[in-house]
């Protein structure tokens, strides 16, 4: 009961902190249906109430990111004016910005309310020292375990690639055909690219060397991706088809039982633990892997949803209004509790009824050792450097180039943007 | 007298004319010219501000990046083998349409319902059985020993172009065969009766009275499908989304994509210009060829 | 004439007939399984349960999939009118009336509808922005009409060149102007003609898929097939609720070409004759 009063309260100081004088305004906000589960559902019914004058329609965009950044593209290229609001990937944020696509933040969404958000979420959706975007989530892809096997076989959980290579052979030998070690979303998506730099960093390498220099092709690189191949084909742990995965098609492999590790994004936890998951309460997850010798390595490749204005839009008070009310504190403690979404909000991890989402806190702890995708630094670009690192990726684990030359072409190629 | 007619004629003729022109004008010939000059120029995105004439720049780049190759080679095999094979199988199911025997009308719908579905929805189905774990190729592959392991229908870069020319082999060779149909039943049955008396086989029927007289409708129903397959562009999207890397991305996609995922609307538009040549080039051989045989 | 072998045709016609609908009837068993139906190893071939919950799922809780149906009606219906209306005015001018440049005219028409879709796309979304097009209903008639015009006109010229001269000379010597001879003698002469061409435009619209994809960017203005296609969530492709929508999606085109396949067929041979 307390809880719900201090909820309230929050509730109201995050509404009144933007509230000017009260205006009637149609808004659109363009976001997923399922992509931030109902909690939108509710958010809106939420503001409706607060704002009886703001009417708010919600164009559902497609859950595809690449579907709705074309969509988003289209719009913004044409300066629609609609949508008034709309979630961008964390990676779009950059390259919106450079290109005049996003309303700066400040002035409209409370100062008090951009100085809660979490600073380094911030600095992703930060152009030349303008905030372009407030965060309403984030996450990060994870290794999924199957305790179960692990027990039955007798194995640790896995803290290196090595282990976990040994382990998914174990089982493998113990568990027969049809059955396989590791499963994730190699499909050439941009999960990939986030598989690629997790497996890097946790060589001790990554996208840029220490100079900050793109560094594709370096030897740690290139063992990392090696490692990846191996997967593949000489220790055969990861079926061919992995290759077209897309996260969910890995999540409902490991949830029919059919796989040991998974490594994708956090929102697999539901599905994973709902009452008709096959490894329902046989099931754990980790950070993921590093390389043996690099324990202290960041592997937690990191995702996460802005909502941003329309530099266009009619009625941008009132937009920022509907932005504050989806970030405020008690919108982000539903989406946590309720939807497992990483608050972008540090102060609601300290909530008490966060004691439900425990998950989530242990979710938490794997952003420690966080790797953001270089979005932010490569602006515009990084659509191109993106596709680069798949397409090359990709064709080094088709094994149509070896790692080195794929990944000497995708550093040519990246050099080469302008 | 005649004249005032012709003239009156001429009036009310283009008067039915225009508002099919008008539409065509705005919904093709405008958007077709745009793009154009979007492929000679650098502009705004936006379209607002500076166009600035950049002469055939925009295609010297594409003559330099692989993937365009490798997008019009795609396209090119695409259509060499997925275009043949509707033929022959077109032809021979005109054939057997043009039979007499019970049920014929649910067969005439069985060869329609892949034409008539839409190609997008058509390729999710097939996508589906395709789906290497739980796809019904693989399910019957497996269970009747056929395969050991599952196989990667659309994992594997030929599988994939396979996959995708099986699906609009299915989906196209009816087309096909109901424009050979036509031309079929257009052909006198005394030619028939006169080769029987001659005892003709089967086959020499086929060979030397069917398919003289077939040319025509199989000519037209060649420029079409050409066109379509030159084209293709929900197919790879929804079947493959051009990969596995870039074995199924065909022109009509990488522009789609260098359009709208790159937002470069000006090599977007270089792109297509080029897809346009290519298939004007190809109608203007089968025509050639038609003039030649007539 | 009996004496050769039937057995052998009806063996083709089976498996031509079975080749072309198992991918449907796949289709309808995966909508009646349940989610762990779908995903069973060894695969169910027959389903087991048998449910119906993923169509009440789509009619209760997921009304948008509905709504791509019926958008898709409207957008084919009104391209259909149009086209007709457009496209039998012109298609009679240039095959009847003997109008200058008729030929040119007509090679033209069919010239432009060789260029890919695809590149009308950036100028078409621009356009249809500043005229406040994007999303509406009449935008995409609008579109569709463009690039079925030329389709429309073909057919129907080549159906009206097969109508006797004599009748509307006779009507002339009457007296009636040219309009009224389309109206009242040349459009009754030819609905047979309409009939197939209006069925196939219906279908090619129904299906048409990159403008469709482009120009309806609001999620409750999506055609079917656009619609159904985006469906997959970022991580997600869940085919209890694909496989059932496309059911659903694909139910009016499948009774459409089973009423009318004699007129499609028709149409279409007539069509491509010329």
């Amino acid at each position: 009961m307390k809880m719900k009063l201090l909820g309230a309260g929050v509730l109201a100081a995050a509404l009144f902190a933007g509230m000017g004088t009260a205006l009637a305004a149609d808004l659109v906000l363009s976001i997923g249906s399922r992509g931030y589960g109902p909690t939108v559902e509710k958010n809106l019914a939420g503001f409706k109430q607060a704002n009886p004058d703001i009417n708010v329609d919600w164009n559902k965009v497609s859950d595809v990111p690449n579907d709705a950044r074309k969509l988003y593209v289209t719009g913004l290229t044409a300066k629609s004016p609609t949508p008034d609001v709309f979630a961008i990937d964390v990676i779009w944020a950059g390259e919106f910005a450079q290109r005049g696509w996003l309303q700066p933040i400040e002035g409209l969404v409370g100062a008090d309310v951009i100085k809660a958000y979490n600073p380094s979420f911030l600095e992703a959706a930060t152009l030349d020292g303008k905030i372009y975007a407030a965060p309403l989530y984030v996450d990060g892809i994870h290794l999924f375990y199957r305790t179960d096997l692990l027990e039955k076989y007798k194995l640790e959980v896995p803290k290196t690639w090595q282990e976990l290579t040994a382990a998914s052979k174990t089982i493998m030998a113990g568990e027969g055909p049809q059955f396989y070690g590791f499963v994730s979303m190699w499909g050439k998506i941009e999960g990939l690219f986030m598989n690629w730099l997790a497996f890097t960093n946790s060589n001790g390498g990554g996208f840029y060397d220490k100079d900050g220099k793109v560094a594709v092709n370096s030897p740690a690189n290139i063992e990392a991706t090696q490692a990846m191949v191996d997967m593949l084909y000489k220790d055969k742990i990861a079926p061919e088809s992995v290759l077209n995965m897309r996260p969910d098609d890995a999540r409902t492999l490991f949830q029919q039982g059919r796989a040991a590790f998974l490594m994708v994004q956090d929102f697999v936890y539901a599905p994973l633990a709902g009452d008709d998951s096959a490894v329902k309460g046989k099931f754990d997850f980790t950070r993921n892997p590093y390389f043996e010798g690099h324990p202290d390595a960041h592997s937690t490749t990191m995702g996460g949803w802005f909502l941003a204005i329309n530099p266009n839009s009619k009625n941008k008070e009132a937009a920022a209004k509907l932005v504050e009310y989806f970030t405020a504190y008690d919108q982000q403690l539903t989406a946590a509790v309720e939807e497992n979404r990483a608050p972008s909000l540090p102060a609601v991890y300290a909530d008490p009824k966060m004691a439900q989402a425990a998950v989530l806190t242990k979710l938490g702890k794997d952003f420690d050792v966080g790797v953001v995708r270089p979005s932010a630094t490569t602006g515009s670009l990084y659509p191109k450097v993106s596709e680069i690192m798949q397409t090359e990726v990709t064709s080094a684990l088709h094994r149509q180039k070896t790692v080195e030359q794929a990944l000497n072409d995708a550093q040519q190629q990246i050099e080469a943007l302008k | 007298m005649a004249n005032a007619l012709d003239r009156r004629r001429q009036a009310v003729g283009l008067g039915f004319v225009t508002p099919t022109v008008l539409v065509i004008l705005a919904i093709l010939v405008y958007p077709v010219l745009q793009s154009f000059v979007l492929s000679v120029g650098n502009s705004e995105i936006d379209g607002s501000g500076g166009y600035r004439f950049v002469g055939l720049q925009h295609y010297a780049e594409l003559m330099q990046t692989s993937r365009f190759w490798n997008s019009l080679k795609v396209t090119l095999i695409f259509t060499a083998f997925s275009i043949p094979l509707e033929l022959m199988l077109g032809i021979g199911l005109a054939v057997l349409m043009n039979e007499h025997f019970h049920g014929k009308g649910l067969a005439r719908l069985a060869v329609l319902f892949p034409w008539a579905l839409p190609t997008a929805l058509n390729t999710l189905m097939w996508r589906w059985m395709y789906n290497t774990d739980y796809g019904l190729f693989n399910a019957v592959a497996l269970q009747t020993g056929l395969a050991e392991q599952p196989i990667n229908w659309l994992g594997d870069q030929t599988l994939a172009m396979a996959s995708m020319v099986t699906v609009s082999v299915w989906k196209t060779s009816s087309f096909m065969a109901l424009i050979i149909l036509a031309g079929l039943q257009s052909i006198p049955r005394e030619l028939y009766e006169a080769g029987r008396m001659d005892g003709m086989t089967r086959w020499q029927e086929f060979r030397q009275i069917t398919l003289p007289l077939l040319t025509g409708p199989i000519l037209v129903a060649l420029i079409i499908r050409s066109m379509d397959a030159l084209r293709a562009f929900e197919l790879p999207f929804n079947l493959t989304d051009g990969g596995p890397v870039s074995a199924t991305e065909s022109l009509s996609l990488y522009a789609y994509k260098v359009i709208f995922d790159f937002i470069d609307f000006n090599l977007g538009s270089a792109i297509v210009v080029i897809q346009f040549l290519v298939i004007f080039a190809m109608s203007l051989i089968y025509i050639f060829t038609l003039r030649k045989k007539d | 004439m009996q004496s050769r072998p039937r057995f052998g045709l009806y063996l083709l016609v089976g498996l031509s007939v079975v080749i072309s609908f198992f991918p449907i009837v796949w289709l309808i068993l995966t909508s009646v399984k349940t989610t762990g139906g779908i995903y069973a190893w060894p695969p169910q071939y027959i389903p087991n349960p048998f449910t119906l919950e993923n169509y009440r799922k789509i009619l209760f809780d997921s009304p948008e999939l509905l709504l791509y149906v019926w958008n898709s009606f409207v957008v084919a219906l009104g391209t259909t009118a149009l086209c007709l209306g457009f496209g039998g005015l012109a298609g009679y001018a240039l095959s009847r009336l003997r109008i200058r440049h008729a030929g040119v005219i007509m090679v033209a028409i069919l010239a432009v509808s060789m260029f890919p879709p695809v590149s009308l796309l950036p100028s078409l979304f621009q356009n249809f922005l500043n005229f406040g097009l994007l999303n509406t209903y009449t935008g995409l008639i609008l579109a569709h009409t463009g690039l079925f015009l030329p389709f429309t006109v073909w057919m129907l010229a080549s159906y009206f060149a097969t109508l006797p001269a004599e009748i509307e000379e006779a009507a002339k010597m009457d007296g009636m102007g040219t309009l009224r001879i389309f109206l009242s003698i040349v459009i009754p002469l030819s609905w047979p003609g309409f009939v197939a061409t209006g069925l196939i435009v219906f279908i090619f619209s129904w299906n048409e898929f990159p403008l469709a994809l482009v120009l309806m960017t609001q999620d409750a203005m999506r055609t079917a097939p656009v619609g159904i296609s985006l469906y997959p969530g970022e991580y997600a492709f869940p085919w209890e609720t694909i496989s059932t929508a496309t059911v659903i999606a694909i139910v009016p085109i499948l009774v459409i070409t089973a009423i009318f396949q004699k007129q499609i067929i028709g149409g279409l041979t007539a069509g491509s004759g010329k």
